[in-house]
């Protein structure tokens, strides 16, 4: 059996993103390394040529949480801040989440300028099975359209990443 | 990779270079829209969105046809159309971190193994 799977990313609504993957590891440890702010920087999402700003976590029902990154310029690039509205460790936390983004650093507004903050509400539950465990996190967004500019920041990024994801429409373009 | 290759590179980077072109695009993901229903949002007059179409018709990223006096223009490229396309985007930049987690994790295991070397797993 592999242990370690895929991540696997659905929208079974129109205002949801629901990621899930297993990690070869006990429960408590996944849950240490995504609630404890010193090592959830050592992992979590840094887009190419960014860095870690801020880091700070309180894992408590009504605490709070921020990260902050610089985009390659130095500057701050994304804020990401919320509250935490359930706790129950290791199984289940429920936390708000706000993303900021510096004008030009994301998905721009309609109009170009910078792009309206969004919010959502995470769900992270975790599950272990002989010493495996599942993780399933909801991401609940206020709108369809606020979920679609969440996932198209990511067709954003890839660009920015290299436009890999464009390999497939260039492909497409040769064979014309 | 076939993209340095690609005469078309560099008009897809220009026309994908301009968030105003990059709202038009995620606009046509749905379907079909005539030009003044993609100009109306961005507060653009008819002929400025009609010039960032053409940027995007260059790039063959956007096709329009003319019915009338009415601009329809729909998307062409069809993994930029796809939301699927952003779902498997957004789930290569998550695997990236979780990736990395897969690390942390053997790491912290491995030094829990060292803090207790006499103890036994089961």
């Amino acid at each position: 059996m592999q242990k370690t799977g895929t991540l696997q990313v659905a929208t079974p609504t129109d205002t949801t993103i629901v990621m899930t993957r297993t990690f070869d590891a006990p429960r408590r440890l996944v849950w240490d390394a995504m609630t404890k702010a010193e090592l959830v920087r050592r992992w979590m999402f840094c887009p190419p040529g960014w860095s870690w700003a801020t880091c700070e976590m309180d894992v408590r029902v009504g605490g709070t949480y921020r990260w902050e990154w610089n985009g390659p310029d130095g500057q701050l690039a994304l804020t990401i801040r919320g509250v935490h509205r359930e706790v129950d460790p290791p199984c289940r936390v429920v936390h708000t989440e706000r993303m900021e983004m510096a004008p030009g650093a994301g998905p721009c507004a309609p109009d170009g300028g910078a792009p309206e903050p969004w919010e959502l509400v995470a769900t992270l539950e975790l599950t272990e099975e002989n010493g495996v465990t599942l993780m399933k996190m909801t991401l609940a967004f206020g709108s369809k359209q606020a979920r679609d500019v969440a996932l198209a920041s990511g067709m954003e990024q890839g660009m920015e990443a290299g436009y890999q994801n464009l390999d497939a429409f260039l492909a497409e373009q040769d064979r014309r | 990779m076939v993209l340095d290759r690609s005469p078309n590179l560099d008009r897809v980077f220009h026309a994908l270079a301009h968030p105003a072109r990059r709202a038009i695009l995620r606009r046509l993901a749905d379907g079909e829209h005539i030009l003044s229903e993609l100009a109306a949002p961005l507060r653009m007059s008819f002929p400025a969105a009609s010039k960032h179409v053409r940027v995007l018709e260059r790039a063959r990223l956007v096709r329009r046809r003319v019915v009338g006096r009415t601009h329809i223009c729909r998307i062409e490229g069809k993994p930029l159309a796809k939301a699927d396309q952003w779902l498997e985007e957004y789930r290569r930049i998550w695997e990236r971190s979780f990736l990395r987690l897969d690390a942390l994790l053997d790491q912290m295991q491995a030094e829990e193994r060292d803090k207790k070397p006499d103890h036994q797993e089961h």
